[in-house]
Formats: C-alpha cells, structure tokens, sequence
C-alpha cells in the first residue's frame, strides 16, 4: 500500500514539475517544441545554406520589383519536313494555313538592376500557343498523290517560358513620366503538353525551344507597363530531319504585383 | 519567398524535362484510325512499270469497319486487323467468299493517311502497289 502511494506521490510532482517548466516556456518556445518534426533542423540548416548561396551568387542583381503579366500572344510555325519519312501522309492543303493564329500567356516578371548599372528581367510564364502552320516544302507522287508531307505538325501547345532580357532605356519622350524601354534576350520555352497522336508514333516535338525575345516597352508612371515582344525560334522545335521554326508576337500588359496584394 | 517561388519552378522545369516520355507503339492505332469507316476506291495499280487506272471508272473498294470487320465489292466479309510485322504495318484480312470459301491476305501498308492509302503486296517476286483514295 505504502509503495502504492509513494508512486503516485512521484507521479504527481513529476506532472507539477512539468506544469512549471511549461509555464516558465514562452507561448512561441511551446508552438515551435509543438511543431517540431523529425529532419526540421536539417531542412532549417538546408534552407540557410541555400539562402546564403542564393544571396552570394546573385550578389549584383539588386532593387528588384516583381510583376504580374498577361497577354495574347500570335504565333505560326515554319516547317521543312521534305527529308522526312514515315508510313502516314497528309495532305498539304489540309493542314497548311498562313499568317499568326492567337494564344494567351500569364505569368511574372521580375525587373531590377544588374551592377546596380543595367536594367535587367526575368520573366517565368505560362503560354498557350497556338500556331498557324506553314509547309515551306512538300513531297508528291504524280499521278497518285499531290503535294503531301510525312509530317503533321502540331498546332496547340502549352508551354512553360523563361526568359531573361536586357532592358536599354531609350531617351523618348519625358524619361521622368514615361519610360520606353528596348528589351533583347534569349527565352527557352518547356513544351509541358503533350504531343497528337501523329506525332507520339514518331515522338517528333522536343521537349525545349530556344528562342529569342526582342521587343518594346512602355512604363507608365510606374502604373503599369505595356510591351510588344517577337521571338523568333533559335532552335527546331522538332527532332531532325522535321525542322520547325516556333515564332510569335507576344502583346500584353503588366503590373507590380505590390501595387495589387 | 520568391526565390523559392522561383527555385520551384525551376526544379519543375527541369524534373519536366528530364523524366517525362511521350507514349510510343501508337503507330498501329492511328493507322487504324486514318483507315476506319471509309470505303476506299482503288484508283490505280502499278506492277513493276505497268500502270493502271481506275479513275472515273466503277472500281473495287472495300470497307474497314470501327467493330473490325471489312467488306468489299466482291462480297468478301470478314474480319481485319492492322499489325506490325518487322517494322513493317500491314492489314490482315480473313473473310470468307459469298460462296463461304474462307479468304485470308495479308498486305503491307506503304502509306497511309486520312484520304489516301498505299498497299502493296508480293506474289512470286512481283510486288504490286494498290492506290486507294477515300475521296469519291
């Protein structure tokens, strides 16, 4: 009996014990012991070591501003496909149209200075392309066949752009107001959509676009920035023999994502 | 945050572009489709340098089915099936006369989209070329 109680009397100034220190923790010391979760102290140390690194290698881009963008965007596809062969034809006429044909694009921007000197961006979006295909060469098989391709291509892509441009400012108008800019950089477009079921047979479409992004801009005050951007394919968007020339105007509007949240 | 908004989407990018694979062996599907609930006209035949036409003229045709089966205009009905065979797609066609007689063929298929389709097949070392249009 006398052990019993004894036992209980132990239990009872451990459970006391405990109230105390709890108490003497901060409201914060007790969320943190709370939360805490196995490999937090690894990530925590993770997540320095990246920060450090980030803030070391980006060292000269500074007085950065993040942007919201969105826009239409009007592409068309250049395609030589002569020296291309497979068991499936399609007709020209068919499948060839000319000029742009319109898409969508949203994403953000960030602008800032490199060196404190050069205006900078970096611009991640997502771009609903749509293209207008244009053959620039075709097979035939007189009298049998007319002027045909082995190669279908694609016309609707979603795809995930970067791009990184430099920004030249250019002396028009009141620079103090208004603030036109120059832009010129490479972009690479990740095709994230996947491919028609003529082109799965031969897996023609890659999965990146190299392109470049030439364009004009227009700031406002500071309001909101419109721009007119062309790129025009570096790279084939298809595998070899098929090449294919990605280009499109991209036309829209942007503003700081500060002066919306 | 927006690095890390950043790194994100550059881990995904390349996670993206690094394992994902588009599906392949697609080839006798869409074949199969670019064939289906038509009738396709032969319009010629070639034999080494011998031509013939059919344009204009009442000619064969014959009839694959989305259920698989086929007929034509000699009255063959039966079944079909589009197949690779070392590298090469062909139809394979077992159907049975008007008289019952079961008829069994098989043709390579040289060519083949939404309006035309090249067959050709090989009897003792002459390879004869069949061009049908979908188009009437």
């Amino acid at each position: 009996m006398n052990y019993v109680k004894r036992i209980s009397i132990a239990l009872i100034l451990i459970h006391l014990s405990n109230i105390i220190y709890a108490q003497k923790l901060t409201q914060k010391q007790q969320d943190r012991l709370y939360l805490k979760q196995p490999g937090s102290e690894a990530a925590q140390k993770l997540k320095k070591n990246f920060s450090s690194s980030w803030n070391k290698t980006f060292v000269n881009f500074t007085d950065n501003s993040t942007n919201l963008l969105a826009g239409m965007n009007f592409s068309n596809q250049g395609i030589t496909a002569a020296g291309f062969n497979s068991s499936f034809n399609y007709n020209i006429s068919d499948n060839s149209t000319v000029g742009y044909k319109p898409g969508y694009f949203a994403g953000f921007r960030v602008d800032g200075l490199y060196k404190d000197k050069r205006n900078y961006s970096f611009q991640v979006s997502i771009n609903k392309i749509a293209t207008a295909n244009n053959y620039k060469d075709a097979k035939s098989l007189t009298p049998f066949l007319g002027s045909f391709s082995n190669f279908k291509a694609d016309d609707q892509f979603l795809n995930l752009s970067m791009a990184m441009h430099y920004k030249k400012l250019l002396a028009i108008s009141d620079t103090s107001k208004y603030h036109f800019y120059f832009v010129l950089g490479p972009s690479l477009d990740t095709r994230l959509s996947g491919q028609s079921a003529d082109n799965l047979v031969n897996n023609n479409y890659a999965r990146f676009l190299l392109r470049s992004d030439v364009g004009f801009e227009f700031e406002n005050k500071n309001f909101y920035t419109l721009f007119l951007h062309y790129k025009q394919g570096l790279t084939s968007f298809t595998k070899s023999p098929i090449k294919t020339n990605v280009n499109s105007f991209e036309l829209g509007m942007m503003i700081k994502a500060s002066d919306l949240f | 945050m927006k690095k890390y908004l950043l790194y994100s989407l550059l881990a995904a990018t390349t996670f993206i572009g690094s394992c994902s694979k588009d599906t392949t062996m697609a080839e006798t599907n869409l074949a199969q489709k670019m064939i289906q609930d038509k009738a396709w006209f032969l319009d010629y035949s070639q034999t080494g340098t011998l031509t013939k036409t059919y344009v204009g003229q009442a000619t064969y045709y014959i009839n694959f089915l989305k259920n698989l089966t086929t007929q034509d205009s000699d009255g063959l009905n039966g079944s079909y099936s589009v197949e690779k065979v070392s590298g090469q797609l062909q139809i394979h066609v077992q159907a049975k006369t008007s008289n019952g007689n079961p008829i069994e063929y098989i043709y390579d298929i040289v060519s083949v989209g939404s309006e035309n389709l090249i067959l050709s097949y090989t009897i003792t070392g002459k390879t004869t070329q069949l061009y049908y249009t979908s188009k009437r």
